[in-house]
């Protein structure tokens, strides 16, 4: 089963991996952010190991973007970001794995101080019921 | 097709060398000179042969490399001489190769449901070992990219390693307790297949083809189980509706709903006859009882002169034997056909809610009883819920239509 794994963040200055734009991120104690960042590093190699990985893409800035609206019959073309929330869409990465519990423990390793990680299933084109 | 000869060859080469990831690696290697020299040089006389030769060097190569570099020479020099005794000529390949046909494949399916692997891979070793599907092809059908498939391969082979499974044949008893395993693997490819059919890319039915292939070889290995011949009847039933399952535009029809002259007499027949045969050997387990139920369905020319009360019988022994929500939920829809809603309402009462099966159950038998509202509530919850786009078309068009 698919899921993606997005991430909402807003680094200062726009980049990525976001976690090391982030102030939240950058007050944690060296040695306690080091741990963090080897528990990433490791359990996604795992991912990686396991086959679980599909796809993954960082975006770009928010500022960058166009937006495309309708408003009284007509389209209307203006510049991002799409709201001014404090966190933007960051990037997603796409993962195949056993249980969706495989899929919390994979989204938990993408979460940090400072950011919000969503976890979507994908919905699937056919179905088996019938 | 040659490459149908693939298990019997990896099956002769596991007999010799023991070690599943050294022979599969050597029998892709041997697959691909096959696939560059065949062309140019024509096909030999006797390919599986051939394959069993031309491998059977890359493996002892391949041990000889590994023996140099840990210093351990005897090994190599060991598994030459059984190299030069076993095959010294085509001939002799052959007698080798087909002496040892006859269990092959049915000892592959076991070795590749060993309990050291997750279902997953289970599946993606069977494709790869006994389907004879190239890594791209099982990478299509979970829509996942190429390297995806090779590390879950990779990881699956070295775990049989590290378990220290062996190729062997397995006796009686160790294979009465794995078969319900490679049944249960059999059927999840299909599940696979069938669910991929209508997504967007997906090309042909390379999953269901290969595991109603697998069925059939597990029935003429292993006649004495019934419930091989159960899961065979089971999955031809229900490969028989194929064509009726999806709308042109991809929407899913529903049993009741699906066009019966688009389903496959053939299949049906066969499947038929395969569950009558198997049904009075003795015992009748969940792949037979499924299959019975199919087969019901199949015997009604239309949807409302389906013998529901039978059906009703079966989901109640079926019970018995396989515990499972989805079943238990197969029953409460039997007993509002045979009962009324009300009825099948009161055996989904006694049932944990939350799944989108029973939401979508509910919501038919609310709107049987003529509680609109409540139904329409169901419906849209389970629409949310479901994970399938053509599924939650239609439970969202059914929830308008109230």
């Amino acid at each position: 089963m698919k899921y993606v794994i997005l991430i909402h963040s807003n680094p200062q200055p726009w980049g990525h991996p976001t976690a090391q734009f982030l102030p939240e991120h950058q007050e944690v104690p060296p040695a306690e952010r080091e741990q963090l960042d080897r528990n990433f590093e490791e359990g996604f190699a795992e991912v990686m190991a396991r086959g679980e990985f599909v796809h993954a893409e960082p975006l770009g800035a928010p500022s960058t973007s166009r937006l495309f609206r309708w408003k009284d019959g007509e389209r209307v073309v203006v510049d991002g970001p799409y709201a001014e929330g404090k966190e933007h869409f960051a990037g997603f990465f796409l993962v195949d794995v056993e249980s969706h519990e495989r899929a919390e423990e994979i989204a938990r390793l993408f979460s940090g101080p400072g950011e919000t990680v969503e976890l979507r299933p994908v919905m699937d084109g056919g179905g088996n019921g019938s | 097709m040659w490459r149908r000869e693939a298990p019997h060859v990896l099956a002769a080469l596991l007999r010799r060398h023991g070690s599943f990831d050294d022979c599969e690696d050597a029998l892709q290697l041997a697959l691909l000179a096959a696939a560059e020299q065949w062309p140019r040089d024509g096909v030999p006389h006797n390919p599986a042969g051939w394959l069993v030769r031309v491998a059977s060097r890359r493996v002892v190569d391949q041990v000889r490399a590994d023996t140099a570099r840990r210093g351990r020479e005897e090994r190599a020099a060991r598994l030459d001489r059984v190299d030069e005794g076993v095959a010294p000529s085509p001939r002799a390949g052959t007698e080798d190769h087909d002496a040892g046909r006859g269990d092959d494949t049915l000892d592959l399916l076991v070795l590749c449901t060993h309990s050291s692997l997750s279902p997953s891979s289970q599946v993606a070793l069977m494709l790869r070992a006994v389907g004879g599907l190239t890594t791209r092809e099982i990478a299509d059908a979970f829509f996942v990219p190429e390297a995806t498939t090779t590390r879950r391969i990779t990881r699956a082979k070295a775990t049989l390693r590290e378990a220290g499974a062996r190729f062997a044949h397995p006796d009686a008893r160790t294979l009465a307790g794995r078969l319900p395993a490679v049944r249960q693997a059999v059927s999840l490819i299909y599940t696979t297949g069938h669910a991929a059919r209508s997504r967007p890319g997906s090309s042909d039915g390379t999953l269901t083809t290969t595991a109603v292939h697998l069925a059939r070889e597990l029935c003429r290995r292993c006649p004495g189980d019934p419930e091989n011949a159960g899961l065979l009847a089971l999955l031809l039933l229900t490969q028989a509706r194929r064509a009726a399952r999806f709308t042109a535009s991809g929407d899913l029809v529903p049993l009741d709903r699906q066009d019966r002259r688009l389903w496959g007499r053939d299949l049906i027949v066969e499947g038929v006859q395969v569950l009558e045969r198997a049904l009075p050997v003795g015992y009748v387990g969940s792949f037979q009882l499924q299959a019975s139920i199919a087969a019901v369905h199949a015997d009604a020319a239309d949807a409302r002169d389906t013998d529901w009360a039978q059906i009703l019988v079966l989901y109640d022994m079926l019970e018995r034997v396989d515990p499972t929500p989805a079943v238990s939920l197969g029953r409460a829809v039997a007993t509002a056909e045979v009962h009324g809603p009300l009825a099948g309402l009161a055996v989904l009462e006694g049932m944990p809610p939350g799944s989108h099966r029973l939401l979508a159950a509910r919501g038919h038998m609310l709107a049987g009883a003529g509680l609109a509202v409540e139904a329409r509530a169901d419906l849209l919850r389970a629409a949310s819920l479901t994970r399938s786009i053509p599924e939650q078309r239609y439970l969202n068009r059914l929830a308008a239509d109230l």
